[in-house]
């Protein structure tokens, strides 16, 4: 939260100050940057596979991400929004017994991934441009790329040997209801929850073998952040 | 899956972004298929386990409180491990195989630095997916992984236990059952592997002594016995060897399971032994139909080892019999009173496997009649030795394919004698691999040696336990003792004693006898 305010402070001033806009001077154009909290969801299939045991599942820990988007005004009502936050490096826990033989489970930290995940919105923007506050909602796709994925020791030790991780690439919908508060023609706050669906089959690969397990992550995001309209 | 169709730029940072990722080293395959190499390092461990936690398992259910009695209670942790490997097949065929490498963690002295490397052959699985390497299969279908474990790995032994080509992940297609030297070939290639495996695996500080120790039980028992001389021949002999209970004498076993003397399990076991000859030597028969009854002959050669699970279901789908081996119907042999007299069903009442022997008649039957007269003919013609009072060789040179097969894989071929300790363990009432041909052929065979080079050890002696084993024998004979009553009380089912009695027989080979002679192979190993 801390680091949210520093970055955000400057942004925030400068809306302070801000001419406010004509009504027939509406940019098109918007950029916002702001901070994410993802809160998963997780549920994930127990891992399955040869010489696996069973009831050892999966867990995340929820994690927060500077956000970055682009609005491009279709209408007076209508806005389509790309998103995106600096990929966040996102930590899987292990989530079942306390040891598998001796190996310490539950709780150890795995596996962590990075998440380049954008998301293609169309918004419905409540109320007409004469509205400093606005509500809108909006809906679209959410595409997540996974990178960065890495077994940690204790993860390799579960696992029994270096262990690499593959997590294809997730696509889903996504839905985001939200305020935008227009402080001048080119300045804007805004805050909104979303939730996507994102699933990956991941697989385990170690020693030769390959182990698997099916994830849904379900993460719900809420944005707070500054716009600069252009 | 779905592609971004909105945004190609981000689309292709995307691409980029996980082109680029650092993801996280696995294990490398390797680039040679030579018999013998590692095919991925380091390899999988499958468990960890110290020695308070795999204690604490065995406990967990009776047969491994059992066992645990047996073995002691564990000094050393245990790391399992898979290891896959390459060998060859019967016909010279490159395939993966895999196995198990068991290593022994912990402070003491006796579970770290060097130690000794014990090359475990096991005994006959039926079903294909058999894995050795497996723990979470230890109290069903892997109960021969935990006695190794809890006997071996668990004192401070290193453990290697492949699984045999045609199991698990090979794609032979078939297995090279009782293959001498295909299985010892196999072994060797287990150990090389292993030891190539061992200084990547979790417990590095744990290293082969360079003391090597070869046993296995049953069809392990021949292939362990076939590695020792294997090893023997390549002039790199083991400190010593166990082979336990297994079908040494492969044409006397043979000449006498024919000739009537039907054991327990044989219609699993037949038809492992002629597939796995007919692919190495190709003329076992032109047909299935030339060996095998009609009823069970389509398919057969491609059907064991088994994807049916459990295999007792080959039976309840007609797939094999249980019991009938032969046609209740016995050859009439025009001209011959003794082939006739030979071939029909056992009935000798002072023969206590009479009724077993019996057993193995019925219809339908899997062997046809004219397997049992051709092969009979030959036996007539150019006896076993054992068929000769007290003359041990095997016969000269059989003419019936199969028994030819079985001479070139009998361990009396080429007059071979171990120059290492060797301890021969079983139990004269074995209804399955039978001792006397057996155990006692191979310990006659090799009379000559000088004294101790063979010791035979027979767990359950009609004259009570003598000896520097006899400690293990009275614990086999109280242990049968205590079965059999059980067997009749009401935890155990209330059987007759004649049931009881069948029973403790049917355990025998498979599940009695095994932990008791692991106990004296490692006697016998630890004083060496």
């Amino acid at each position: 939260m801390t680091r949210f305010v520093l970055r955000a402070l400057p942004i925030v001033l400068l809306v302070l100050t801000g001419p406010i806009a004509r009504a027939d001077d509406i940019p098109n154009n918007t950029v916002r940057l702001g901070e994410y909290w993802v809160f998963y969801h997780v549920y994930a299939d127990d891992l399955s596979g040869p010489l696996v045991e069973p009831g050892l599942g999966s867990t995340v820990k929820n994690v927060q991400t500077p956000y970055l988007a682009y609005l491009r005004r279709l209408s007076p009502n209508f806005t389509i929004e790309l998103a995106v936050g600096i990929p966040p490096l996102t930590k899987t826990y292990g989530k079942g017994p306390a040891t598998v033989g001796s190996v310490p489970y539950n709780g150890e930290q795995l596996i962590s991934a990075r998440w380049l995940a954008p998301s293609l919105l169309l918004e419905y923007v409540f109320l007409d441009d004469s509205y400093k506050l606005r509500p809108y909602f909006g809906a679209g796709l959410n595409y997540v790329v996974f990178y960065d994925r890495n077994s940690s020791p204790a993860g390799n030790a579960v696992a029994g040997g270096p262990t690499s991780v593959s997590l294809p690439n997730s696509l889903g919908p996504a839905v985001t209801a939200g305020l935008n508060y227009q402080i001048s023609r080119n300045w804007s706050v805004m805050a909104s929850y979303s939730a996507a669906r994102v699933e990956t089959d991941s697989t385990i690969h170690t020693g030769g073998v390959n182990r698997y397990s099916h994830v849904s992550f379900g993460p719900q995001t809420l944005v707070v952040a500054a716009g600069f309209s252009f | 899956m779905y592609r971004f169709r909105g945004s190609l730029g981000v689309a292709f940072a995307a691409a980029l972004l996980a082109a680029c990722g650092s993801d996280s080293p696995t294990a490398t395959p390797a680039a040679s298929t030579a018999h013998g190499t590692l095919a991925v390092s380091p390899p999988l461990r499958v468990a960890s386990a110290d020695a308070a936690t795999f204690q604490a398992q065995l406990s967990a259910t009776a047969s491994g409180a059992q066992l645990l009695q047996l073995t002691g209670a564990p000094t050393c942790g245990v790391d399992f491990y898979y290891i896959k490997f390459w060998t060859t097949g019967a016909a010279g065929e490159t395939t993966e195989s895999s196995g198990a490498l068991m290593v022994p963690t912990g402070a003491a002295p006796a579970c770290s630095g060097p130690r000794p490397i014990v090359l475990y052959a096991h005994g006959t699985q039926f079903e294909q997916a058999f894995n050795i390497a497996d723990p979470t299969a230890f109290t069903t279908t892997n109960t021969e992984g935990a006695l190794i474990a809890a006997m071996f790995a668990a004192q401070g032994y290193i453990v290697v236990a492949p699984n045999y080509a045609g199991y698990d992940i090979s794609t032979l297609g078939y297995h090279p059952f009782l293959n001498a030297s295909q299985q010892s070939g196999e072994m060797i290639d287990a150990l090389t592997a292993a030891r190539a495996a061992l200084p990547s695996t979790f417990a590095a500080s744990t290293t082969d002594s360079g003391k090597l120790f070869v046993t296995g039980y049953s069809e392990g028992g021949f292939v362990a016995m076939a590695t020792e001389r294997a090893l023997d021949i390549a002039g790199t002999p083991p400190a010593a060897a166990a082979p336990m209970s297994g079908p040494y004498a492969l044409e006397a076993l043979f000449d006498a399971v024919i000739t009537g003397d039907v054991n327990i399990g044989s219609t699993l076991f037949t038809p492992l032994v002629t597939t796995s000859y007919q692919r190495a030597y190709g003329n076992i028969y032109s047909a299935t139909t030339d060996f095998y009854s009609a009823t069970y002959a389509t398919g057969i050669d491609k059907l064991m080892p088994t994807t049916v699970t459990p295999y007792t279901q080959l039976f309840e789908k007609g797939l094999l019999p249980e019991l009938a081996l032969f046609d209740s119907s016995t050859p009439v042999v025009p001209g011959s009173t003794q082939l006739t007299d030979l071939l029909a069903i056992p009935s000798n009442p002072a023969n206590p496997f009479t009724p077993v022997f019996a057993a193995g008649f019925g219809s339908p039957y899997l062997i046809n009649n004219s397997v049992r007269v051709n092969y009979t003919l030959d036996a007539v013609g150019d006896p076993d030795g054992t068929a000769l009072g007290g003359a041990t060789l095997a016969a000269h040179a059989p003419v019936y394919p199969l028994r030819l097969a079985l001479y070139k894989n009998d361990m009396r071929y080429g007059s071979w004698a171990p120059s290492s300790p060797t301890l021969l363990c079983g139990g004269e009432k074995d209804p399955t691999v039978f001792f006397s041909p057996d155990t006692l052929t191979m310990a006659a065979f090799w009379s000559g040696l000088p004294l101790g080079a063979v010791t035979v050890l027979d767990v359950d002696p009609a004259a009570g336990p003598s000896g520097p084993f006899a400690l293990i024998q009275a614990g086999f004979q109280a242990s049968q003792t205590q079965e059999y009553e059980f067997l009749q009380s009401a935890a155990g089912g209330g059987l007759s004693a004649a049931l009881a009695q069948q029973v403790l027989l049917q355990n025998y080979h498979g599940s009695s006898v095994p932990p008791f002679c692991a106990l004296a192979a490692r006697t016998f190993f630890s004083n060496l």
